[in-house]
């Protein structure tokens, strides 16, 4: 039986100074799954870590798969891809230089939701990560990004040294949303980058490429890799 | 992390009494003890966070991100005694969950020798009504007379749904003195199934609450909230009255009449 609600397998990797984190999961438009996705192609980003769990479902009850509810809490079982079987899993990329850690999110079902964000959070805090940078979507006709975060200062910084500013209000679910509320608890200073995206009510997840390589265009700025 | 009590400063309370008003039905208790905290400025000492509150987050109008939270504040009263709320964005969403955070709350309570354990309800009623009554339950006879002498009627039966009624049910458990103020509203729901806060049954209870802590409060920012909502409810009246006088004058009726 399996004892722990969450394990983790860690794969050989060097240690980073302070890295930021850059969080994304498929979301609204999958926007935030694109851009992280985008960024560990564009960097050859290494595979550090993988973490498991029993909340982790391979096919949801829901649609979309962030609206978590306690009376439908998916089925467990494996993902096949390029013809390996593996269960679902939230994975841990990193790129030295600058000292970057990309979140590949997984949402869990109703019942682990704080359990798998704890678990996240803390493990970005044991690897030194102080900044934390969410990326997801918000609906919206405008083609614009705006951000959130967990102090003004961040949110003040984002205005000055970027020129984007706050333009969401609301709730913001599934593991992106969680991971970016617990990471005040941890001491780690956090922005979500919301980019504006048409939902499409049919499936919310559809993605929208453009929206996300806008958000990709921006975490360049952000993270000195492109001027 | 199942359920912790982060503590924000540490106090030497005296005379502890505990006032909780948690979200529920027509947000009376939330918007209750909200009001005290705000008009006698308590001060944040403890915040609770759980697996077991909704998970997702808010992101508030100034861009910042608040997670689901009960939160304790702390204020000394003019006689020494020390008064602390307990409030928050959300409840527990299972029962499992709110006897979890109650405990821990209580916990932390009883460690600070609390004294009592007051808690704000809604009584959700379909009848018509001028003024919202009060009514209470508490954990002994003795309580029960002392609300009634307040101006508060005895709830002779009925279930306190929520940890606003699970704390009492608990603070017997541990032996503490309790008392449920319940007060009378219809319970308005939007479409979307949130509730409407009523700012009259709050007051209502409020005008209980305070006699029985010894408190004075300026009631007037609270009169101010009941008129806008009084002005918000005759404007929807009044727009429910022009449709119908349309729907009369074109002959059309409206789809719920079969």
């Amino acid at each position: 039986m399996q004892d722990e609600e969450v394990w983790i397998k860690r794969y050989n990797a060097s240690p980073l100074r302070n890295p930021v984190a850059i969080v994304g999961s498929p979301g609204l438009r999958s926007i935030g799954k694109l851009a992280v996705d985008s960024l560990i192609s564009q960097l050859q980003a290494t595979l550090i870590a993988g973490f498991y769990s029993t909340h982790l479902p391979s096919v949801y009850d829901t649609s979309p798969s962030y609206a978590a509810d306690p009376t439908l809490p998916g089925q467990a079982g494996a993902i096949v891809e390029s013809g390996r079987a593996d269960l679902p899993k939230v994975q841990f990329y990193s790129f030295a230089e600058p000292p970057v850690v990309l979140v590949q999110g997984y949402h869990p079902n109703f019942e682990g939701q704080y359990v798998v964000a704890q678990k996240v959070v803390d493990f970005l805090g044991d690897l030194g990560v102080e900044r934390m940078i969410v990326v997801a979507g918000f609906g919206s006709k405008e083609k614009k990004i705006v951000c959130a975060a967990n102090s003004q200062k961040a949110l003040e910084e984002m205005k000055t040294r970027f020129e984007v500013g706050i333009g969401y209000k609301g709730p913001f679910m599934g593991f992106s949303g969680l991971v970016f509320g617990m990471a005040k608890l941890r001491g780690i200073e956090a922005v979500c980058l919301f980019a504006g995206t048409e939902p499409i009510e049919e499936n919310l997840e559809f993605p929208d490429p453009e929206a996300s390589s806008r958000i990709v265009e921006l975490l360049n700025r952000i993270l000195g890799l492109k001027k | 992390m199942n359920s912790e009590i982060k503590v924000i400063k540490k106090v030497k309370p005296r005379e502890l009494v505990l006032i909780c008003g948690l979200p529920g039905a027509a947000y009376i208790g939330k918007l209750s003890v909200d009001y005290l905290i705000q008009q006698m400025k308590a001060e944040l000492v403890a915040e609770v966070y759980s697996r077991f509150f909704p998970p997702y987050v808010i992101i508030k109008e100034d861009g910042l991100v608040e997670l689901m939270r009960n939160e304790l504040q702390h204020v000394t009263d003019e006689t020494g005694k020390s008064l602390v709320f307990l409030s928050g964005n959300a409840q527990a969403f299972s029962p499992e969950g709110q006897y979890e955070i109650t405990e821990k709350v209580l916990d932390w309570a009883v460690e600070n020798e609390v004294k009592r354990v007051y808690s704000v309800a809604a009584l959700v009623t379909d009848r018509p009504f001028e003024a919202p009554e009060v009514y209470a339950t508490a954990t002994s006879t003795s309580l029960l007379e002392e609300t009634k002498s307040r101006g508060a009627k005895v709830l002779d039966h009925g279930i306190i749904g929520g940890e606003n009624g699970l704390i009492l049910g608990l603070a017997r458990k541990k032996e503490l003195e309790g008392i449920c103020l319940l007060a009378e509203t219809h319970g308005y729901q939007t479409p979307t199934g949130e509730y409407v806060v009523d700012p009259r049954a709050s007051k209502a209870a409020l005008n209980v609450l305070t006699q029985l802590l010894g408190i004075k409060v300026d009631m007037e920012p609270m009169d101010k909230q009941v008129a806008q909502m009084d002005e918000a409810i005759a404007k929807m009246a009044e727009i429910e009255r022009r449709v119908r006088e349309e729907m009369t004058q074109s002959g059309k009726r409206p789809s719920y009449v079969t």
